[in-house]
């Protein structure tokens, strides 16, 4: 193996894909033409979110002009789902949420199919419905789904059937009960969040075809075209070999196009229009409504600590409101559970973490998996303890957060990490000691601090798989299954590869678009998980690739391995000094002397990383060895500005600072930092509104507000440390969601530097921010 | 239910003159939608509030385009002239700046290259961004009907949420702004969920002028939207504020007595009770900076 | 349903097409022409996605009917680069990786063009005025205010 300094490693070398994008050639799964043969189609979806359909009569639709065929769930019993199979593909008895889809309408142009389907006749018996998770959870809720019993699940899910819980994780370590008599200072509160959307730029998008040969290819806008294929394979009895996913570029994905949202609808439509491809297109509006969303969370949350600060007992109840199908939701309960502390190092601990089901849309993966949703609490209830025993939040923070080789709350040992470290350089970024003057007099200033964890959530075994292939110029095709969503994956994976193989950086292409046919295997893009889990399996495809080059050219010059090595596309003897250009050999080897036959051949690197050292958790006390693979950390302190006379909030700065193990390419480490830390800042503001009725309310841009180009921070400062993991390439590991998972609290604890009022419910909108400020006024008046 | 994708099936023509607008209005009246640039239009036949079999483009109609200026009329402003075209013609930025400033209000940049002045007020929403200035401009609007031309004052136009007066076969020519009393000063202050862009949760239009006829020495206008089924003055805060010698407490107590007058409902913008505080604040704001920058001039 | 010929000057070349009357210019350059550099993120004139230059100011293609366009010219972003030259522009959201998933940068580049042309050095605020009506959820828009920023000292839209 090559013995000096890694070249590539921690440039910050163009992105791959940065010119297909500014030249507008990158194609995303909208942009590909199929032909005056392509079928349009449109879902029909509930106008309820919770009631029986009693009937369903298509034909009125059917007899329109250019419909060809219109799909109902009757005849598709199976479910869908990764982890509790809950998800029928189209609802036929029940429908759980307002737009859950209950047809799907096939016409030659997408106005006949917008036509027909308000011409499917539906009768629905309106049932009593359920949002709010806790209401949910008692026994007297409405049951949304009797069969629960039934369903397929993980074994490390545990639903309770007859109820509407679908997890409960518990913890249960040390003596909670009795830590509390030693405990100087308690904080108990409760705090919600809203269901938000992910809000990618591309719609979901997919188009499905169904050959009469029995093969059928699925073109989506997706994050995890295996995943994909595994579920709708399943669901729908396909042999995995026979159904295609194939996944153009992403428009933007933030976990809501992990797993399968309607492209199973798409599928089966097109199952009933064989040969002919059928386009499902989701408008903004069914973005908004018909496609899952990050879930709510009540949380419960007592907090104590002795009279030096130290943290001495925690006790914990998530209520997630999983909404209508939680195949997903289960996990994020379960990492939320195992997780539920937050990176403290906290002795006794009992915590129960739920995943209830309500009558909203599916809950599911969303950028931090659980963690934006309990760091929210967390990191505020961290604040008043604080407060409580008169200690600065961000010495109490230093104090209590946890360490390399803790044990922490599942039991497990810390990973290398060096959080101490973030915190240090978040806070003196935005100079926490100085109090700061306002930058007008209607307004009020403030400075607060969040820090966080999180470990990718997934199974203990979700694997990666890689190749390289030389091209005869000694140019190199990376394959890989991970998906690039923007985060800059491919980039990384080039770097992988060129800095292993010894070629230029600029002479790797990564193969896309992603194609289960062709590309090697990967669980997920999801989880933070690629640079880690992707890296090690490039990493060591090229390894593979690069061996086979030296033991060709040792057998040539009859040296021996270790005394070569390839740098820039040439295979060069540390022994001999003799040198020989990759160009032509990697493909077609290298003559023997005098021509009598050849050596080698095309060279194809092969690598997989999986990792084999995840174990389970007791089902009663949530602890074992190791619950997760590591840990990330990081540190974001906020320095903010209130409007007293609207209640407007601004972001003067936000110090966002992560501990990556390695930084593979820094500028994309810096472009996820400062990406987060506006998504974690929009989210504050982000609710999906609902009626009585379930309706959603404001499922358009105008009405739910992102952050545009005008709300960004004064100022984002970024930063990192390095503390390298064992089992990531050059220690390195991913930061794509952790990015954004403390920005909300860090803005409340701000908030109330600033004004002297707690918001314990999001969204922090102006409208709540002005009446809370009049109302505090008003009292103390 | 939700949005479609895509616009519905419908015929587009493009009125070459007047007779051709009254014509297909008489023939195929209830059929025909009338376009400018399709902003509010477009957006509404998508959500299925709007739908037509006709639409009949107004834009290319000779006039509707132009901007003129006299020293003793004021200006004329036809009514598809863009947000975009109005905010940078010198003659509205010398004259009518507060016309300026709430045209770069609206929307974005690319959405004002189509918007125009007669769409944002034949729209008549109450939350429409051109509708406070126009008001206290004291704006008239020329309506043309097969009888001919009629002007009518912008106060009479709007009749509720979407509603105007324009008759079955008429539409809008343009919008005429007599020249603001001397030495006027306006200003527009939007406030939205985000910084800029957003629709109004509330919008407030104030126009001061020197008046030695009265005890305060200045005159306000004040115009309001977005909390009540139309954009509307406050003749009431008016007058109390023209009575007496202007102070903060005075100023404050119209804004107060202006929150008194708004009756917005509860949206997913924001609750009534905000609304309400909110016209409060940003007519004693508006009346504040008026009121400074007519004493400092 | 009625057709209606008319012609398109897209990126200097004259195109002939059909279409109804219904057809929004996003759908005839995506869907008849092709040039689906042109994104479609909400149909509504709320995202910019869609955002093109006709006669050299951007507009939401969602938001205007082709038909109405008859004779026009229309800059998409296909027609920035020139015989492989990128725009300063377009070197700047490269060079400074203002770029992630890509799905908003053909029409930040239009607005960003356009302001360019009307305004050769822009302020930030300038900036965030021109492309408040162009959404980006992944970059957190500070790259690309550099990015406009850098091709301004570099020479601004070409
Ligand atoms: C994303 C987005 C953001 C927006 N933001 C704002 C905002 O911040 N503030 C704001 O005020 N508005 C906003 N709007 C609404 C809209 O852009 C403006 O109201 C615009 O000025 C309408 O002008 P238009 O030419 O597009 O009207 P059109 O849509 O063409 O017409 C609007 C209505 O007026 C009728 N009409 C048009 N011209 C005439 C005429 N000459 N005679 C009779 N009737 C006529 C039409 O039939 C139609 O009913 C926004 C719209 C969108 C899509
Ligand atoms: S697609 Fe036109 S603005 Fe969003
Ligand atoms: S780069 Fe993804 S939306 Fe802007």
């Amino acid at each position: 193996m090559k013995n000096s300094e890694p070249s590539l490693i921690g440039q910050s070398v163009r992105r791959t894909d940065a010119i297909d994008k500014v030249t507008g050639c990158a194609v995303f799964v909208d942009d590909i033409p199929f032909g005056p043969n392509l079928l349009h189609s449109r879902l029909v979806r509930s106008p309820h979110p919770h009631a029986l359909i009693r009937s369903i009569n298509t034909k009125k639709a059917e007899r329109l002009p250019g419909v060809r065929t219109i799909v109902t769930g009757k005849e598709l019993s199976a479910r869908l789902g990764l982890y509790l199979i809950d998800r029928p593909i189209f609802a036929s008895e029940r429908v759980r949420y307002y737009g859950e889809p209950v047809a799907g309408v096939v016409a030659t142009t997408e106005n006949i199919a917008v036509e027909a389907a308000k011409l499917v006749e539906i009768e629905y018996e309106v049932l009593p419905a359920v949002y709010d998770p806790v209401e949910s959870a008692q026994p007297d809720a409405p049951l949304l789904h009797p069969d629960l019993g039934s369903y397929t699940v993980a074994n490390f899910i545990f639903p309770e059937p007859g109820t509407n819980i679908s997890e409960n994780f518990k913890i249960r370590k040390g003596d909670v009960e009795t830590c509390w008599s030693d405990c100087e200072a308690i904080a108990e509160g409760q705090f919600r969040l809203p269901p938000i959307e992910h809000v990618p730029l591309e719609t979901h998008t997919s188009i499905a075809l169904s050959e009469k040969s029995g093969q059928i290819t699925l073109w989506a806008s997706s994050q995890s075209p295996f995943a994909m294929r595994d579920m709708i394979a399943q669901c729908l009895g396909i042999p995995h070999n026979k159904l295609r996913v194939i996944a153009p570029l992403v428009g933007g994905g933030f976990g809501g196009k992990a797993g399968v949202t309607m492209e199973a609808c798409a599928v089966v439509m097109a199952q009933a229009v064989e040969g002919r491809p059928v386009k499902l297109r989701l408008t903004r509006e069914e973005e908004f409504v018909g496609t899952s969303v990050r879930q709510s969370l009540v949380s419960d949350i007592k907090v104590g600590c002795d009279k030096d600060g130290t943290l001495l007992g925690m006790e914990l109840t998530y209520y997630f409101g999983g909404g209508a199908y939680n195949d997903y939701g289960v996990n994020i309960a379960r990492a939320a559970g195992y997780s539920c502390t937050g990176p403290y190092d906290v002795p006794n601990v009992k915590a129960d973490s739920l995943c209830v089901y309500t009558n909203h849309p599916v809950g599911s993966a969303m950028r931090g998996f659980g963690m934006p949703e309990i760091h929210w609490g967390l990191e505020q209830i961290m604040d008043q303890l604080a407060e409580q025993i008169g200690m600065d939040p961000v010495e109490f923070r230093l104090k209590n957060c946890v360490r390399t080789d803790d044990e922490i709350v599942s039991g497990m040992k810390m990973t290398p990490i060096d959080l101490e470290a973030c915190i240090e350089k978040a806070s003196k970024a935005i100079k926490w000691e100085k109090k700061e003057k306002p930058t007008a007099p209607n307004k009020k200033r403030g400075k607060g601090i969040a820090i966080m964890w999180k470990a990718p959530a997934m199974p203990p075994n979700p694997g990666s798989a890689a190749v390289v292939r030389f091209n005869e110029d000694a140019t190199v095709n990376v394959e890989v299954g991970g998906q690039e969503l923007g985060q800059g994956a491919f980039t990384v994976a080039a770097q992988i590869a060129a800095e292993m193989l010894g070629v230029p950086y600029e002479s790797v292409t990564v193969s896309y678009p992603l194609d289960t046919k062709y590309s090697p295997y990967e669980w997920q893009t999801v989880a933070s998980r690629l640079t880690w889990s992707m890296g090690n399996a490039v990493k060591a495809a090229a390894a593979d690739a690069r061996t086979q080059i030296l033991e060709t050219v040792a057998d040539h010059w009859d040296e021996e391995i270790d005394d070569l090595t390839i740098e820039d596309g040439l295979v060069i003897s540390f022994k001999s000094e003799r040198e020989q250009p990759l160009d032509k050999m990697v493909i077609y080897g290298l003559p023997n002397e005098d021509f009598e036959g050849w050596k080698g051949g095309p060279v194809i690197g092969r690598g997989h990383f999986m990792p084999t050292y995840v174990t389970n958790l007791d089902p009663e006390t949530g602890q074992g060895t190791r619950a997760v693979v590591h840990y990330t950390v990081g540190a974001q302190a906020v320095d903010l500005e209130v409007d007293l006379e609207t209640g407007q909030l601004e972001v003067l700065n936000i110090a966002s600072v992560y501990d990556v193990g390695r930084a593979i390419n820094p500028d994309l480490i810096m472009t996820q930092i400062e990406g987060g830390a506006v998504h974690g800042m929009s989210s504050a503001f982000e609710e999906l509104k609902f009626n009585e009725s379930g309706e959603v309310l404001n499922p358009s841009f105008v009405d739910y507000r992102i952050a545009t180009i005008a709300d960004i921070p004064r100022k984002i400062h970024g930063d990192y440390v390095e503390t390298p993991i064992d089992d990531g390439p050059w220690g390195a590991r991913g930061v794509g969601e952790h990015v954004m998972v403390q920005t909300a609290p860090a803005i409340a604890n701000a908030l109330y530097d600033a004004v002297g009022i707690r918001f314990s419910d999001l969204p922090l909108s102006a409208d709540k921010i002005y009446l809370a400020l009049e109302e505090k006024i008003n009292r103390e008046k | 239910m939700l949005a479609r994708p895509g616009l519905p099936d419908f015929e587009y023509m493009k009125a070459e003159s007047p007779q051709d607008v009254f014509r297909l209005l008489e023939e195929r009246g209830g059929e025909v939608k009338l376009l400018m640039g399709g902003t509010d239009l477009f957006v509404q036949m998508r959500d299925g509030n709007e739908s037509a079999g006709i639409l009949l483009d107004l834009k290319y109609l000779p006039g509707m385009k132009d901007i003129s200026y006299t020293k003793k009329k004021g200006i004329k402003i036809g009514a598809a002239v863009t947000l975009n075209q109005l905010s940078a013609h010198p003659d509205v930025t010398n004259h009518f700046q507060i016309l300026s400033q709430s045209a770069d209000t609206v929307g974005n940049y690319q959405l004002r290259n189509r918007a125009t002045l007669g769409g944002n007020l034949c729209n008549a929403s109450p939350s429409a961004d051109m509708a406070p200035a126009a008001l206290v401009l004291e704006g008239e609007v020329s309506l043309s009907g097969p009888d001919g031309e009629r002007v009518m004052a912008l106060d009479q136009f709007w009749v509720g949420p979407g509603k105007t007066a324009l008759k079955e076969y008429e539409f809008m020519t343009a919008v005429c702004f007599p020249n603001p009393p001397s030495g006027a000063v306006g200003r527009y202050l939007k406030l939205g969920r985000s910084k800029m862009g957003d629709l109004a949760i509330v919008g407030v239009a104030v126009l001061g002028y020197p008046d030695p006829e009265v005890p305060a020495g200045i005159r306000f206008r004040i115009g309001i939207n977005s909390t009540a089924p139309t954009v509307y003055r406050v003749p009431q805060v008016e007058e109390l504020l023209a009575k007496a010698p202007l102070s903060d407490d005075i100023l404050r107590q119209a804004s107060g007595e202006a929150m008194k007058v708004s009756a917005p409902i509860e949206d997913v913008r924001a609750t009534v009770l905000y609304q309400k505080k909110m016209v409060n604040n940003l007519t004693f704001k508006g009346l504040k900076e008026v009121w400074s920058q007519l004493i400092n001039s | 349903m009625v057709i209606h010929q008319i012609s398109l000057i897209i990126n200097g070349t004259e195109e002939g097409l059909q279409v109804p009357s219904n057809m929004t210019l996003l759908h005839a350059l995506r869907d008849k022409l092709g040039f689906t550099g042109t994104k479609n993120g909400c149909e509504a004139g709320e995202c910019g996605a869609c955002t093109v230059l006709v006669d050299g100011e951007p507009m939401n293609s969602c938001l205007v009917l082709a038909v109405e366009l008859n004779g026009r010219e229309i800059t998409t972003v296909e027609g920035l680069a020139e015989n492989g030259k990128l725009t300063p522009l377009q070197q700047a959201f490269a060079d400074l990786n203002a770029v992630q998933c890509g799905y908003c940068t053909p029409g930040m580049l239009m607005s960003a063009t356009a302001l360019l042309r009307r305004n050769p050095q822009p302020s930030e605020v300038d900036i965030q005025e021109a492309l408040l009506g162009n959404l980006c959820r992944c970059t957190g828009y500070q790259r690309i205010i550099d990015a406009v920023l850098k091709a301004s000292r570099n020479g601004g839209a070409k």
